[in-house]
């Protein structure tokens, strides 16, 4: 496999009776399992996602932008939806590059208010566009729909 | 060419996709027997005003329980059943213990769903991962902040 992201998958596996709990285990996305392969209006989809996500990081700025306090609390959760974006960039085919240009403006209202709404959103809209694929990627959007379904969390 | 030289491509075997489906369906089953019985170990390492989170994140792993195990029987299939016992992973002597041993179990049922995600067939298998998922992964955030883990989130829950 060439120029394929790559991504850990922990299992949990129960063992018998004189078992034990361990995480083990791996896969990748693959250009030959079917489960992978993408038609044309998914690939549309998936830069969709993409953009919801590149809108995620622009609201993280913007907020911190608007709330020092904000930042200094959340700034991991930032970092952490910059690298799901990275992901996400890898599994979708032709996606476009990090989008350049002026940073957004600070929202009005309260930034973490504004904040957990955008995390909510795009959770919501991975968790939607989960099912429409199978395979690696149908992995990668319930996963990043999960994890900032934690930050929404967080962010109450 | 003779026909008879290279075999025919079908494309994918359906039926080897809905078992790998129906088994992994299978692990998550398995992951939801050892978070309920390590559920029985948090309610008696948390004090009592901590019960109530104890019996909801048991009875969410109840659910997913019988939902799957029903899931598999409507299929033909026999699901899997609890193990006889099991070992945790540390000792839990403590509250804090406790809270990690949540996010052990928590982590490995989101490891299990975010399997069935990797090898459902069915859309509806897969919008019941993602939904299963995402409460596993609000869960895993309380326990890892009980249990003092930083960060709390997680950027790719059960990859």
């Amino acid at each position: 496999m060439t120029g394929a992201p790559e991504f850990s998958r922990r299992t949990l596996l129960v063992a018998a009776s004189a078992g034990t709990l361990a995480l083990t285990g791996c896969t990748s996305f693959s250009d030959s399992d079917p489960a992978d392969e993408v038609t044309a209006a998914q690939v549309d989809q998936l830069a969709g996602q993409v953009t919801a996500q590149e809108a995620l990081v622009a609201a993280y700025t913007a907020a911190f932008a608007a709330s020092p306090e904000l930042a200094a609390q959340a700034a991991g959760l930032a970092e952490q939806c910059s690298d799901q974006l990275a992901r996400l960039r890898a599994a979708a085919p032709g996606a476009p590059g990090p989008a350049t240009g002026t940073p957004p403006a600070a929202p009005p209202g309260d930034p973490r208010a504004t904040l957990r709404a955008a995390v909510a959103a795009t959770a919501a809209s991975h968790a939607a566009a989960c099912p429409d694929f199978s395979g690696a990627r149908a992995a990668l959007l319930g996963s990043l729909a999960a994890g900032l379904r934690g930050q929404e969390r967080l962010l109450a | 060419m003779s026909a008879d030289v290279l075999a025919a491509d079908d494309g994918p075997d359906p039926d080897a996709a809905r078992a790998e489906e129906d088994a992994a369906l299978q692990d998550a089953l398995a992951a939801a027997h050892a978070a309920i019985w390590g559920h029985g170990v948090l309610g008696g390492a948390l004090p009592e005003a901590d019960r109530p989170v104890v019996v909801a994140g048991e009875e969410a792993h109840r659910d997913v329980r019988d939902r799957v195990a029903g899931l598999l029987r409507s299929r033909g299939l026999q699901p899997a059943a609890p193990r006889a016992g099991y070992r945790l992973p540390f000792p839990v002597l403590s509250p804090v213990d406790a809270a990690a041993l949540g996010v052990v179990l928590e982590d490995g049922v989101a490891a299990a769903w975010v399997t069935v995600l990797g090898r459902a067939v069915e859309r509806a298998t897969r919008e019941l991962a993602v939904t299963v998922l995402g409460a596993t992964e609000l869960r895993a955030v309380d326990w890892r902040t009980r249990a003092g883990r930083s960060p709390v989130t997680e950027a790719f829950p059960g990859l």
